[in-house]
């Protein structure tokens, strides 16, 4: 798509693919390599720039979205008063070592500077958050962020305006309850999960079936088995949360001992498309309850490495892995008693499920707590 | 690294969006920016509503201020919203992410995406807010309780979206408090609890965020530790997670003593 902007105070005009971010538009595109590109994914603010005059992040700015807007990048600052009066006092506080953060901590400078004239070093250092620097300490950025809010050059900021007041069409309530899902059971252990499976079937007839993993297999939604070699299973997972996607792409060793009724599988698996990696081991026990009745105790480990595990953090992957166990779980006992299995076979929406887990288990904490 | 292809649409109006085809939408694109460098989202279509002028207002009622979707949270921070009273949402805004990040992120993003660590997610929860949505034939007010379903996922349906959050003005004798607790200001948070305390309105309302699903919500007498105890052994945190979610709890129970 075609976009016309004005940077550094001067039009541009270029054909950008809606994929391509701002900084490497001006990067690639432009050639104003001052804007450096650090962890692009928002963290480090390396990349930080001005957007009709205010700090943002080109890294996570598409550079289609700026189309008729203003664009300043550090090359566009050099005769902004502010910007000469923290490169003196950068240079006089050896602000910079290797210089990679330097631009983007110039940025956000300058925003202090303009926005909080009375900021003192708490509120400097508190503001800095989002640059990271790996050479200074930060000591003199500090220093030389104070040294020119303490000699300010003859400037004010631009004075936002107040958001445009309109009216909403308002529409009447919907507070109705989500369809009821099957709710979490396990128990949160260390670094895994513990899940007591009781199905009304003989032991017998349920260890038939745990020793099939095709069968296994088919009540995991998203999962599927490519091949088989003796105990060395090789399969895919297809997955989703909300926007996040993952497709693990593995294999795992399955190993029984009949006698004890005990099994143990054991994998590993990687999302090509994010390079997440993921380990996994469930140890299960089968007990029989009289001629009629069994339990299967199921303890699950797992670690998550790469991308996956940054942005689905601790607490929502044991949530995640709960739900799709409880998921396994009933499954399971719905094909034992020659049920159909309501999600076997198609891609694991583990984001419905999941949410229709977490909102049951949220209502009756409601309900549980309610007491106003 | 780089996003995957994908395909863009930018609607100026509510009209011209009721139009679009099937999409992944994004506002502020904070959130789903990091995503989709990182490939672990990857929408063939994708909508920006950043453009859509309807969503960026903002309205004042006797009892509520109504906050376009697209409202940024810089703009909360800076008071160029009106508050609800206390200095409330101005004081929380003030500590989400960073300022970049504030001038670029909208609270509508913020809700829609749920993740469970927002700021907003977990507050406008304690304040018993309430999105309101547009679809094709009308829409929906839904409170926040019910719209979060849990993490990253929230109860809108396809062709559904939010065009605001109203959030209840607090009586002048309202009190509350909020606390998180992050290795560094502008992190995700690993332990955060709002408490909004408003008698006249017979409010008394504790939320705990940053856990695995849906915020935590305890309600009248159970805005006491032993009940969050109970809560969150099925939040998905480890033993030291829910030891930093009580100490966040009775931080913000203090505050708003």
């Amino acid at each position: 798509m075609t976009i016309t902007l004005k940077v550094n105070d001067l039009a541009v005009s270029a054909e950008v693919a809606p994929r391509t971010h701002l900084a490497d538009f001006l990067r690639e595109d432009l050639l104003l390599t001052g804007t450096h590109i650090g962890c692009e994914h928002g963290v480090c603010g390396a990349c930080t720039v001005l957007l009709d005059g205010e700090p943002v992040r080109s890294c996570i700015t598409l550079a289609a979205t700026c189309a008729g807007r203003d664009v300043k990048s550090i090359e566009g600052l050099e005769r902004d008063p502010v910007m000469a009066a923290l490169r003196e006092a950068f240079s006089a506080e050896h602000a910079l070592q290797c210089g990679y953060c330097t631009p983007g901590m110039l940025v956000t400078a300058r925003d202090i500077v303009l926005r909080l004239p009375d900021a003192d070093e708490d509120r400097i250092r508190l503001e800095l958050a989002g640059n990271l620097c790996r050479c200074t300490g930060y000591n003199g950025i500090v220093r030389a962020i104070r040294r020119v809010l303490s000699h300010r050059p003859e400037v004010t900021a631009p004075s936002l305006p107040p958001v445009t007041r309109g009216t909403f069409r308002q529409f009447s309530l919907d507070d109705a309850a989500a369809p009821p899902a099957a709710q979490i059971s396990a128990k949160f252990t260390g670094d895994g999960l513990h899940e007591t499976l009781s199905i009304a079937l003989p032991p017998e007839q349920v260890w038939v079936a745990l020793r099939d993993p095709a069968l296994i297999a088919s009540c995991l939604p998203g999962a599927t088995i490519t091949s088989r070699d003796g105990d060395r299973i090789r399969g895919e997972m297809l997955t989703s949360l909300g926007p996040i996607q993952a497709r693990f792409k593995g294999d795992a060793t399955l190993t029984y001992d009949d006698m004890a009724r005990t099994g143990r599988i054991a994998g590993s698996g990687r999302d090509t498309a994010s390079g997440t990696r993921m380990q996994a081991e469930a140890t299960f026990r089968l007990v029989g309850n009289g001629p009629a009745a069994s339990t299967v105790e199921i303890d699950l480990t797992y670690a998550l490495k790469g991308p996956l595990a940054q942005l689905g953090r601790g607490p929502i992957v044991r949530v995640f892995a709960a739900e799709l166990a409880a998921m396994v779980a009933r499954n399971l006992e719905a094909r034992l008693r020659g049920e159909e299995t309501p999600g076997a076979g198609a891609a694991l929406h583990a984001g419905g499920l999941i949410s229709h887990v977490a909102w049951r288990w949220l209502r009756d904490l409601l309900s549980r707590f309610h007491v106003r | 690294m780089k996003p995957a292809v994908f395909s863009l649409e930018q609607p100026v109006s509510v009209a011209q969006l009721m139009q679009s085809g099937e999409g992944r939408i994004v506002a502020g694109g904070q959130s789903l920016g990091p995503m989709l460098n990182f490939r672990v989202a990857q929408p063939s279509h994708v909508i920006s509503i950043a453009q859509i002028r309807e969503f960026s207002l903002v309205e004042e009622t006797e009892d509520a201020v109504i906050i376009g979707a697209c409202v940024t949270h810089a703009a909360i921070a800076d008071g160029r919203v009106p508050d609800i009273g206390k200095g409330i949402l101005p004081a929380i805004a003030q500590g989400i992410a960073y300022r970049a990040v504030r001038n670029r992120g909208t609270i509508g993003g913020s809700l829609c995406h749920a993740d469970p660590a927002a700021d907003w997610l977990c507050t406008m929860t304690a304040l018993g807010a309430a999105v309101l949505t547009l679809r094709p034939d009308g829409g929906r007010t839904i409170p926040l309780t019910t719209f979060v379903l849990g993490p990253f996922r929230n109860a809108l349906q396809p062709g559904e979206i939010v065009q605001a959050v109203r959030v209840p003005k607090a009586s002048p004798e309202a009190r509350w408090g909020y606390y998180k607790a992050c290795r560094k200001p502008g992190e995700f948070a690993h332990a955060m609890a709002a408490v909004f305390l408003d008698p006249a309105r017979d409010i008394h309302r504790a939320v705990i965020g940053a856990v695995g699903g849906a915020p935590i919500v305890l309600e009248g007498s159970d805005v006491r530790i032993e009940s969050a105890e109970r809560a969150l052994l099925q939040s998905g945190l480890d033993e030291i997670g829910r030891i930093m979610q009580l100490a966040a709890l009775r931080r913000a129970m203090e505050q708003a003593a």
